[in-house]
């Protein structure tokens, strides 16, 4: 199978030679965040132009067509109009946690992306315990939330921090317990484990019906987590004109918008790594001949287009379904979809031990 | 010698000590509660610098996930939460004062005390299925017993909590 | 039973949830179903809904002749004011005054398209046009006069 492994040696080896330790870390550490700025600004402007026409296609509009070739161009157009706006600061805010809370939210976002692999060997930290790491910094999404949402000054800003400070809090624990029936099937929490437990087929064919639950659970406490519609209890425009963002405008507002579709783009990331294989290419048993023919496509084009994939299917539901109120939402949560997690989890571990899985 | 690893600590130690003295020097609750945050984020910094990820890792989840975010809950739903606060009294300042001195002088009367030396041991596998046996083994350093007390101890908060949530309910009804 | 309820409400809602998405899912693939109209781009194959109300229009025939006995009920029949009927008497053949329509001053600018003139009119010498593209310079370019000059009576309405 083709593999980044030897290029990143080169680099690695080449670096090692020229400088001393010291720097070449440093420079190595340079290559990685500005591959990572890199791949942000990509995904900002994919992302935007993708959710702008997969909404127009499904509401039976054209979406923007006029910017570039099919209006490909159009989010280009928009982030440069964002970048030459004011960057205002109300009057009345507190003025360190308001221009704070944008950072935060990217700061979140960019940590999200370390344990991920993208390609076969190509991956920014394989460290032991990825998926509990992903778990944990996701969780600090909801602070950049709430800072912004009490430092913007704003009952409406303030409601929709605390909305989502709720629904976040929530929908942690069913989109953890998800994580862990994989956790339980594969035996580690390391990415890089996980990726291999699946060169035989992917955990949701291999795990029977309660991977398929789990990765519908998964699905709806992301689309949670991420603060989409139908779960956009903290933005709301009908109810809380743009929720707690509603104070920012110009780069700072941009900041909370791509951070939005960074951590769409990192669960997506994280449920095909744990459900579809991650780069791992369709492999089904030892149907030798197959698997062969699976691996001559690149693990990298494997990889986002799973990615790519759930990240459709998230969109999908965003423009289909209507927004929850917020009674609905938590019952949602505390009465279906954590019992059935729990349910769940209990019979993945039945699965796991007595080795029922493929 | 100033290399990589020691500057790197010293500035997660710089940042954990500078915002937990602003969470208690800071008149502002919602900025108290922020630094506090942000100085446990310092503490779970050190422990990645440490390689202990899954103790990293679950400071974060526990309490900038969780502990933090309910601080900041509770300070939304208490009133006049964008006011200064009022000024603490001197003698309620002086007594804080000592007991942060006495906890700090007792932690590093230990540290002086204590003669670090080198080890040929082979490190401790921090690994988390390593964690998970010791945490659930009943050998002879297993910790069985103190994780089923501690869970014991948040059953009756739980039940705490429903009870106190139940009681409000008839009395209104 | 409580679980039997249970499991039926998931079922329930996971039914019309896919059904929802079975709809956006068959527009998001039949691209040909999009509705939006391209307007300045497609001015030329421009197809407006069959019902769809422009403005007030007489419509008149080859020999220069409208309907229009000028009777009014029109002007009545409009609930802001939008037409005024200036009339005239003039001899018909037989020699007898009768009344014809001078000038038929339509107001296009207060005009709301509600329909009641053309169902008021009993001779239905009135009709809505489709065209839309009504904006001007100027206010007074919208007061219209919808009998064309030297226009008459076309024979035999009464």
């Amino acid at each position: 199978m083709w593999s980044f492994s030897k290029l990143t040696d080169l680099i690695h080896a080449w670096l090692y030679e020229t400088f001393s330790p010291a720097w070449a870390l440093a420079l190595e550490m340079v290559m990685v965040g500005v591959a990572a700025i890199g791949l942000f600004a990509m995904l900002g402007l994919v992302l935007v132009i993708m959710e702008r026409k997969v909404s127009a296609y499904m509401q039976i509009r054209l979406g923007p067509n006029r910017v570039g070739p099919k209006g490909m161009l159009q989010s280009l157009a928009d982030t440069l109009k964002l970048l030459v706006k004011e960057g205002m600061t109300p009057n009345g805010v507190d003025r360190v946690l308001f221009n704070l809370a944008p950072l935060v939210a990217m700061i979140a976002a960019m940590l999200l992306l370390a344990p991920i692999a993208f390609a076969k060997d190509f991956q920014i930290w394989d460290l032991n315990i990825g998926v509990l790491y992903i778990t944990a910094i996701s969780s600090l999404n909801v602070i950049a939330i709430l800072m912004a949402g009490w430092s913007s000054n704003n009952k409406y800003s303030l409601l929709g921090a605390m909305r989502s400070g709720a629904q976040i809090v929530s929908y942690e624990l069913s989109a953890g317990l998800s994580i862990l029936t994989i956790v339980v099937l594969s035996g580690s929490l390391q990415i890089s484990d996980i990726v291999t437990s699946q060169s035989n087929g992917w955990w949701i064919f291999k795990g029977h019906i309660p991977a398929i639950i789990a990765f519908v659970i998964f699905l709806i406490a992301a689309t949670a987590e991420t603060n989409r519609a139908p779960f956009d209890m903290a933005e709301a425009e009908s109810e809380l004109t743009g929720g707690f963002h509603t104070e920012y405008s110009g780069m700072k507002f941009a900041l909370f918008f791509l951070a939005e579709y960074i951590n769409v783009f990192v669960v997506c990331a994280v449920g095909a790594t744990l459900f579809l294989g991650g780069w791992m290419p369709l492999h089904i048993g030892s149907l030798d001949w197959f698997n062969h023919a699976m691996d001559y496509i690149p693990s990298s084009i494997w990889f986002f287009g799973k990615t790519f994939f759930l990240i459709f299917v998230m969109m999908w539901f965003r423009w289909t379904f209507p927004r929850l109120r917020i009674d609905q939402l938590l019952t949602l949560e505390w009465k279906y979809l954590l019992p059935i997690g729990m349910v769940n989890i209990l019979l993945v571990t039945v699965i796991a031990i007595l080795k029922w899985h493929f | 010698m100033m290399n990589g690893e020691t500057i790197v600590f010293y500035l997660l130690a710089a940042l954990t000590l500078v915002s937990a003295l602003m969470a208690v020097t800071s008149r502002q609750i919602f900025r108290a509660a922020i630094c506090l945050l942000l100085s446990l984020l310092g503490i779970a910094g050190i422990y990645f610098w440490l390689r202990y990820e899954f103790v990293a890792a679950v400071q974060i989840v526990v309490y900038a996930g969780g502990i933090a975010v309910l601080i900041i809950f509770s300070v939304f739903l208490t009133q006049r939460s964008g006011e200064d606060l009022p000024r603490q009294s001197r003698a309620r300042m002086l007594s804080a004062a000592v007991a942060a001195l006495t906890g700090l002088g007792l932690v590093m009367l230990q540290v002086l005390r204590h003669r670090f030396s080198g080890t040929t041991n082979p490190a401790i596998d921090n690994g988390v299925s390593a964690i998970g046996r010791r945490m659930l083994g009943v050998g002879e350093d297993g910790y069985a017993l103190p994780f089923e007390v501690v869970s014991m101890l948040l059953l009756a908060a739980m039940i705490g909590c429903i009870v106190i949530a139940m009681r409000s309910k008839t009395k209104s009804s | 039973m409580f679980l039997k309820d249970y499991f039926n409400d998931i079922a329930q809602a996971v039914g019309s949830l896919l059904s929802g998405m079975r709809r956006t899912g068959y527009y998001f693939t039949h691209h040909k179903e999009i509705i939006t109209e391209q307007y300045p781009d497609n001015r030329a194959t421009l197809v407006l809904p069959e019902r769809f109300r422009g403005e007030v229009v007489m419509p008149h025939n080859g020999q220069n002749e409208h309907r229009c006995t000028g009777c009014t009920a029109c002007e009545l029949a409009c609930p802001n004011g939008t037409i005024k009927i200036v009339t005239k008497f003039e001899l018909n053949a037989e020699g007898k005054r009768k009344k014809a329509v001078d000038a038929f001053v339509y107001h296009l600018e207060l005009c709301t398209m509600c329909n009641l003139c053309i169902q008021a009119c009993p001779t239905d010498a009135i009709k809505m046009a489709q065209s839309f593209e009504h904006s001007v310079y100027d206010r007074s370019q919208l007061t219209k006069i919808l009998n064309k000059p030297e226009s008459k009576l076309q024979e035999g309405v009464e």
